[in-house]
């Protein structure tokens, strides 16, 4: 490849406001050919608008963006494809009901018959020349509904490459994906960097981007702080340059004690969770690990009643739950927040006191009248407690960055007066800043005796959040792992199957 | 877009989406009262909302439902068999307020067994309450062999004709029929159930909102409200045919979307409904005070329609 003395992309002086607020304040950001550039910043820090002006979604209001020195005009998502730029969003853009290979040429079908017909034998071959090198498992006659999140994403890459994309941005690639997947998309990130193709990655993962990323572009409050060369800064200045703080790091305190508060007994359902049995005392944290797909959801899913259970039982304060449903465990004093924010937590257009107060609203009316007055203070009480920022409890929750929706559904069970919180990836797609605080919040429900379950693909949270650790695989509770014994090693020594 | 939580005046109460309801039926009648001076005259006006009666109480269930998620296109058909049966009790001997609470029990019984077939079947709303349309329609043409059944007691037909102050006793009994579905869908559980369920039904779960008894209640109170509907109908004619009632279900959508319901559930307001059904009910009146042909009339209420979807999509920004 000849060497290019102009970048493969740059962004300068990007500014774009929205109905008078300004979310990018001249931000600029260069990317050579084959390099992988981490754009980094915390929720709200204007990395997804950045990416949003890249791929044509929306438009910037003052700056200019080149490609291989030339300027570009991008002002739709056809342009941002025209001029080679690509974008693997979070949450997959793909019709589940349609093939591999179909969804490949999704809105550019190869056709035969004078254009009449769709051509599926010959999206079928270029689809696997594609895929041959990027993972050739992939059956690209199966629908994309039975695959994992992992081939998904590769599909999207081979999507990229069908367009001859030069620039691949992903945005948060490996949120759902195990350790053995991230470890395939690394390989996959080399054969395209070898090939000339450059990639923009936005993670909150400091050990991903400093594995792969050369260079990277730091954000704060939609303004540029500055550009790094990795591995040369630390993971320490890079997150003091995304926060502008320095972040304390608090040692796990524990404030267990030895009153049973959940006793669980054989849980089951199907293949998923198999004989699950534990006991959770007051005060306690207990960290469920595993790989994804182990049952930890499930299990915590079954537990909160929101899946139905084959076998087994659950008890609260020695008495047995009965009834189906989330309802009886709700009132039994069990409360999930769940992993999938917007569709299992929030309801977005609704206010932050309609959120908070849903499974108490009762609690709050009087002759079937809800009082909007006890209700709105008993929310802002919270609200302030769990420091939800703007603090406008009227606002729909919908608009508020992740972080401070997750502290919403905290207080959602304040207001319940839950006493066992089930907290499924409680800081998945969570900013830094707002990961602490959900931490010390976790803490402080410990504190005042509540009993708390955290399931967590994130050994690290685990480790610093739990008191006990059980370790799932395949179904089971393969270990359970207190004091010292909790490690990064242990837990994935217990987690991976035999083979 | 939000408004400041210091202290709620009544105007910042009034929501932004029904003060924008509000400004095209103060356009609409702008508009007629200078085309016509017998527009803008008391008895038009009480009028428009004598003619906007029905359409504003199938309309105030509909909502509720749209709100919860679903839709319910059998409310005409629920309103002739209750219409049928209700007006055979009386011609039977049955005392009139009886019959009306029978015939009210029988659009409760519709709606039980809609939201029974959508709320435990997990049935498509759009395909059981279209089953319905057609099954009750049925059930009201055998029940009377396809005739009207005339001479409705002259004690019922008082109720329908009479007035209060000078206001017909529908606009009345409509205006507090508005009343309690505002104040159950602000002021109540069920109302915030209702939301959460049409805005998030699998968050509303994990939440503990009982979702099948929200969506149940929603379809039984609009086959409560098509009832009523009936009910002064067949007061007002003096008769109950099999056939009323055809295409009742597309006005009474029309108004809540006017209003500001929206198809994908979660939001909607019972202001806003009421104001869209006398937006379309001034608008028939007023094209008919100037002698425009019915088709026109048509064509007019199609343009109102798109017309306020264009401006809810243009004022609600691209991420809707």
């Amino acid at each position: 490849m000849p060497s290019d003395p102009a970048p493969r992309l740059s962004l300068t002086g990007i500014t774009k406001s929205f109905v008078g607020i300004t979310v990018l304040h001249g931000v600029s950001l260069t990317v050579q050919p084959g390099e992988v550039h981490g754009l980094l910043g915390e929720n709200g820090a204007g990395k997804s608008t950045m990416l949003n002006i890249l791929s044509g979604v929306i438009s910037a209001d003052s700056g200019e963006i080149a490609i291989n020195g030339a300027e570009a005009q991008i002002n739709s998502p056809r342009d941002a494809t025209a001029a080679g730029i690509a974008m693997i969003h979070q949450e997959l853009q793909q019709v589940p009901e349609l093939t591999v290979a179909q969804n490949i040429f999704l809105g550019g079908a190869l056709r035969r018959a004078g254009g009449l017909l769709v051509d599926h034998a010959a999206q079928e071959a270029e689809a696997r020349r594609l895929l041959a090198q990027l993972d050739p498992t992939i059956d690209v006659t199966a629908p994309v509904r039975g695959l994992r999140v992992a081939q998904r994403q590769i599909i999207e890459i081979a999507k990229a490459l069908r367009a001859k994309a030069s620039v691949i941005a992903m945005d948060e690639p490996t949120s759902s994906l195990t350790p053995a997947e991230f470890e395939r998309l690394v390989g996959v990130i080399q054969t395209l960097t070898d090939q000339g193709v450059s990639i923009i990655y936005v993670s909150h993962k400091m050990d991903e981007v400093f594995r792969l990323c050369r260079s990277a572009t730091i954000l704060r409050d939609g303004h540029f702080v500055t550009r790094v060369t990795l591995p040369q800064t630390s993971v320490a200045q890079v997150i003091e340059h995304m926060v502008g703080r320095e972040l304390s790091h608090i040692q796990h305190r524990s404030h267990v004690t030895d009153k049973v508060i959940l006793q669980i007994d054989n849980l089951g359902r199907g293949m998923a969770v198999q004989n699950a049995s534990l006991t959770l005392h007051a005060g306690e944290v207990l960290g469920i690990a595993g790989l994804v797909g182990s049952g930890r959801t499930e299990l915590l899913r079954l537990i909160a009643g929101v899946d139905a259970a084959d076998t087994g039982t659950v008890r609260v304060a020695g008495r047995t739950l009965t009834g189906s449903g989330p309802r009886p465990r709700i009132q039994a004093g069990l409360g999930l927040v769940p992993e999938e924010r917007k569709r299992e937590g929030i309801i977005r257009h609704r206010p932050v006191t309609s959120n908070v107060g849903l499974p108490a609203m009762r609690k709050f009316s009087r002759f079937g009248i809800i009082r909007k007055a006890a209700l709105t203070r008993r929310t802002q009480e919270l609200m302030q407690e769990v420091r939800l920022r703007p603090l406008d409890v009227d606002r729909a929750i919908g608009s508020f960055s992740g972080g401070n929706q997750q502290k919403a559904i905290i207080g959602r069970w304040l207001a319940a007066e839950t006493q066992i919180f089930l907290f499924d990836e409680p800081t998945r797609g969570i900013d830094v800043g707002a990961k602490a605080e959900i931490y010390d919040l976790i803490e402080k429900l410990a504190a005042e005796g509540r009993a708390i379950i955290v399931v967590s693909s994130e050994l690290p949270e685990v480790i610093r959040l739990s008191d006990r650790v059980l370790v799932m695989r395949e179904g089971r509770i393969a270990a359970e792992l207190s004091g010292d014994d909790i490690t990064e090693g242990q837990i994935a020594r217990n987690a991976i199957p035999a083979t | 877009m939000t408004q400041s939580s210091t202290r709620p005046t009544f105007l910042s109460r009034i929501r932004f989406r029904d003060a924008g309801t509000l400004l095209g039926l103060v356009l609409i009648a702008v508009v007629f009262s200078s085309l016509t001076p017998s527009f803008l005259t008391g008895p038009n006006l009480i009028n428009i909302l004598q003619q906007s009666s029905i359409n504003a109480c199938i309309a105030l269930g509909m909502t509720l439902v749209i709100i919860s998620g679903g839709i319910d296109l059998s409310v005409g058909p629920v309103a002739a068999l209750s219409a049928v049966l209700g007006a055979a009790m009386m011609l039977a001997g049955v005392p009139v307020p009886i019959a009306i609470l029978g015939a009210i029990g029988v659009g409760v019984v519709c709606g039980f067994i809609n939201g029974a077939l959508i709320a435990w079947g997990g049935l498509q709303p759009f395909i059981v309450t279209l089953g319905g349309l057609s099954l009750y329609r049925a059930l009201a043409l055998i029940f009377t062999g396809g005739t009207p059944i005339f001479g409705l007691p002259a004690e019922f037909r008082a109720l329908t004709n009479g007035t209060v102050m000078g206001v017909p006793n529908p606009v009345v009994a409509v205006a507090l029929l508005a009343l309690v579905a505002w104040v159950v869908l602000n002021k109540t559980p069920l109302g915030e159930y209702m939301m959460a369920v049409g805005g998030n039904p699998e968050a509303a779960r994990v939440a503990g909102v009982p979702v099948t008894l929200t969506k149940l209640s929603a379809y039984m109170i609009s086959g409560a409200m098509a009832s009523i509907a009936a009910m002064i109908l067949i007061g007002r004619l003096g008769a109950a045919e099999p056939t009323l009632g055809t295409l009742w279900e597309l006005d009474a959508i029309a108004a809540a979307a006017i209003g500001g319901a929206s198809l994908m559930g979660g939001r909607g307001s019972i202001v806003g409904t009421l104001i869209g059904c006398v937006i379309l009910g001034a608008l028939r009146n007023g094209l008919t005070l100037m002698n425009v042909q019915a088709f026109y009339q048509l064509l007019a209420t199609g343009i109102i329609i798109i017309v306020a979807m264009l401006i809810d999509r243009a004022t609600s920004g691209k991420q809707g």
